[in-house]
């Protein structure tokens, strides 16, 4: 078995529950010292045994923009080396922090993943995100713990990504589902053999369904492994796809619950932002079985999103933000539903009957504006389609849960 | 898990110094425990070796609960502190001392020149009274004197308090040593940066309570702990 840190990955639930004793207890010291939200909301809660953290306040998505941008840090703005950016409700911006240690221990859980997935020292890495994703970043920090060697470019194209898979021979592939498929796709239409490649392995950024994977393992004839993380706690780095392909949840350092069908976890290592149950906004179930793999963290399966964010070629979106940019057009305060197709996002705006009669130019304006608006203010490209007040039509939150994860 | 502590409470007379702290050792490990001056670092000790009956929380050494156990059980516990101020036999000879740590050992005499090996200024002197050793000579004796008793699980109270840099290192190094013995160490110190350079992980505790937990080397690192025991820059060493 491929194992990074057999102490903490295979340790015994008993051990672990002590741990997390011991870690929650000290958080909320921490918590309670240092960060003056957090001392209002638990009061003199204190916690005895894990079943107590029951007892103890929930954070909130909306606790982390109300209190944006270091409200909820326990470390002063000195000791915080690195900001990551996400994005959190209606759109608002929520930033991350972390510490030297932080980040070191971002790395340590990432190589736990690489691990996992047979990566070794002796391998070449080749990571394949489009600029801006910060899960690059864990991805790095997780290949150096284990000394592998990274080609640090990030491919924005396709023909790259192919011109570097064969003069590099990276034998390992980290990258999204969507440049994945990109590949297999162009490696198809170009019949190029992906046993000429040298790839050993393919880790994409977020699950996929079964027949995305087989078609993967098929198109690049490679090992295909998922990971799952949430940028809010940490992306990749919350858990690990197994050889058996189970999701174990990192538990010696987040402390994971089910409440409602929603997965809450709390940090419990990190030192710049610590998150006490934490709510992700995630329906997940959580199994706490023996797995083949001798790993003792818990099985998380991910469901979808509870908030209706999409996401859109990887960037992450909600529908106020589309609310708010159609309002900056002329199609401002029409009703509007949304899709997402691939790398774009579908947007059908109704029209009143007399303005689809009279006025083709008008319409032609309206798309091109509503394109350019999206393009400009979310960086993703949209599809504009107009439709008659006939149609049955309303927007629908959550209705493309599934897409988010 | 060698030791297991749950939510301990401790206070002397009305006066509570440890509120709810838990901490685990596992076999083969060296644990610090590092804390300034009345963090309750040796009230937490003196509990778990039964000298100070706790107000609450559990004790385990090795799954057995030995809370509320009076002191002198914890040697079949195989469980022995040095305590903090040596608390050597000053009018006793070197190896007098060490007989009385092996009381229990009925191999003493066997175990003796294990330890004689071990800490050879012990055997030269070995005939010497023991309050007319060196600070860090004693020393070695308190740690040969708990060695006797061939403990599986051994507290550590500021070994280095008092003593010179250079024999603070020995101290360090000796303690170090206890690893390949198989020893399992629970470490009690001010003394941070050499703490975490020989623990495997370690607690820091504040006030009663324990603030941080980790492996010892990310604890080096911590902002918390550089500031508050390390002065600007972390840079102190024990060398």
């Amino acid at each position: 078995m491929n194992i990074f840190d057999h102490r903490y990955e295979t340790m015994p639930r008993a051990e672990l529950e002590q741990l997390q004793l011991e870690r929650v207890q000290a958080l909320l010291v921490r918590l309670k010292r240092n960060v003056r939200r957090a001392r209002e909301k638990i009061g003199d809660a204190r916690v005895e045994s894990l079943a107590d953290l029951a007892r103890l306040p929930f954070t909130t998505p909306e606790d982390l923009v109300e209190s944006f941008p270091y409200g909820l840090f326990a470390l002063p703005m000195r000791e915080v080396i690195r900001l990551h950016t996400t994005v959190g409700p209606q759109g608002r911006p929520l930033v991350i922090g972390h510490t030297r240690n932080d980040l070191a221990q971002w790395g340590r859980l990432v190589a736990r993943q690489l691990v996992a997935s047979g990566v070794t020292a002796n391998d070449v890495v080749q990571m394949c995100f489009g600029g801006g994703v910060y899960g690059a970043a864990g991805y790095l920090f997780g290949a150096q713990v284990i000394e592998a060697s990274v080609i640090a470019e990030d491919s924005a194209h396709v023909d790259y990504t192919i011109a570097t898979l064969q003069n590099y021979r990276p034998t390992v592939l980290i990258t999204t589902p969507g440049n994945a498929l990109d590949l297999v796709t162009v490696m198809e239409q170009r019949r190029l053999d992906p046993q000429s490649l040298h790839l050993r392995t393919v880790l994409l950024s977020r699950p996929v369904d079964r027949e995305t994977r087989e078609r993967l393992a098929a198109g690049l004839f490679a090992r295909v492994q998922c990971n799952f993380g949430l940028g809010e706690i940490l992306n990749p780095g919350l858990c690990l796809e197994c050889e058996a392909g189970h999701f174990h949840v990192h538990e010696d350092h987040f402390l994971a619950e089910v409440q409602e069908g929603e997965l809450v976890l709390t940090t419990l290592c990190r030192e710049a932002l610590p998150l006490l149950r934490y709510r992700t906004r995630v329906t997940c179930e959580l199994v706490r079985d023996k797995c083949a793999c001798g790993r003792t963290g818990a099985m998380l399966r991910p469901g979808g999103r509870l908030d209706g964010r999409l996401r859109v070629n990887e960037t992450p979106l909600y529908e106020n933000q589309i609310a708010d940019v159609l309002a900056r057009t002329k199609a401002a305060g029409r009703p509007f539903s949304v899709s997402v197709l691939e790398r774009r996002i579908v947007v059908s705006v109704e029209i009143s009957d007399d303005l689809f009669a009279d006025a083709v130019g008008l319409i032609e304006d309206l798309t091109r504006e509503i394109e350019s608006e999206f393009l400009v203010r979310l960086g993703i490209e949209a599809d504009v389609r107009f439709i008659s007040p006939w149609s049955h039509l309303h927007t629908e939150p959550g209705s493309d849960a599934g897409n988010a994860i | 898990m060698l030791l297991q502590v749950k939510n301990l409470r401790c206070s002397h007379g009305n006066l509570e110094v440890v509120h709810g702290v838990s901490l685990h050792v596992r076999a083969g490990e060296i644990v610090g425990l590092l804390g300034a001056n009345g963090a309750g670092k040796t009230s937490l000790l003196k509990s778990i070796i039964g000298l100070l009956p706790p107000r609450q929380g559990e004790i385990y050494i090795d799954g057995r609960p030995t809370c509320g156990q009076p002191a002198w059980r914890s040697i079949s516990n195989a469980t022995v502190l040095v305590p903090e101020g040596k608390m050597i036999f000053a009018d006793l000879t070197v190896r007098e001392n060490l007989l009385i740590g092996g009381y229990h050992n009925p191999d003493r005499a066997l175990q003796l020149e294990v330890v004689l090996d071990r800490f050879p200024k012990l055997r030269e002197r070995i005939h010497q009274l023991g309050g007319t050793l060196s600070g860090g000579e004693q020393q070695m004796l308190a740690l040969g004197r708990a060695l006797m008793a061939r403990p599986k699980l051994l507290l550590l109270d500021e070994p280095s308090l008092g003593l010179a840099p250079l024999m603070v290192k020995e101290v360090f190094n000796e303690i170090r040593k206890m690893r390949d013995l198989g020893l399992t160490v629970l470490l009690v110190e001010q003394n941070v940066t050499g703490t975490l350079q020989v623990a495997d992980r370690a607690y820091v505790m504040e006030t009663g309570e324990i603030t941080l937990e980790g492996e010892a080397a990310d604890l080096l690192h911590n902002p918390e702990v550089k500031r508050a025991y390390l002065g600007k820059g972390g840079k102190e060493t024990w060398l």
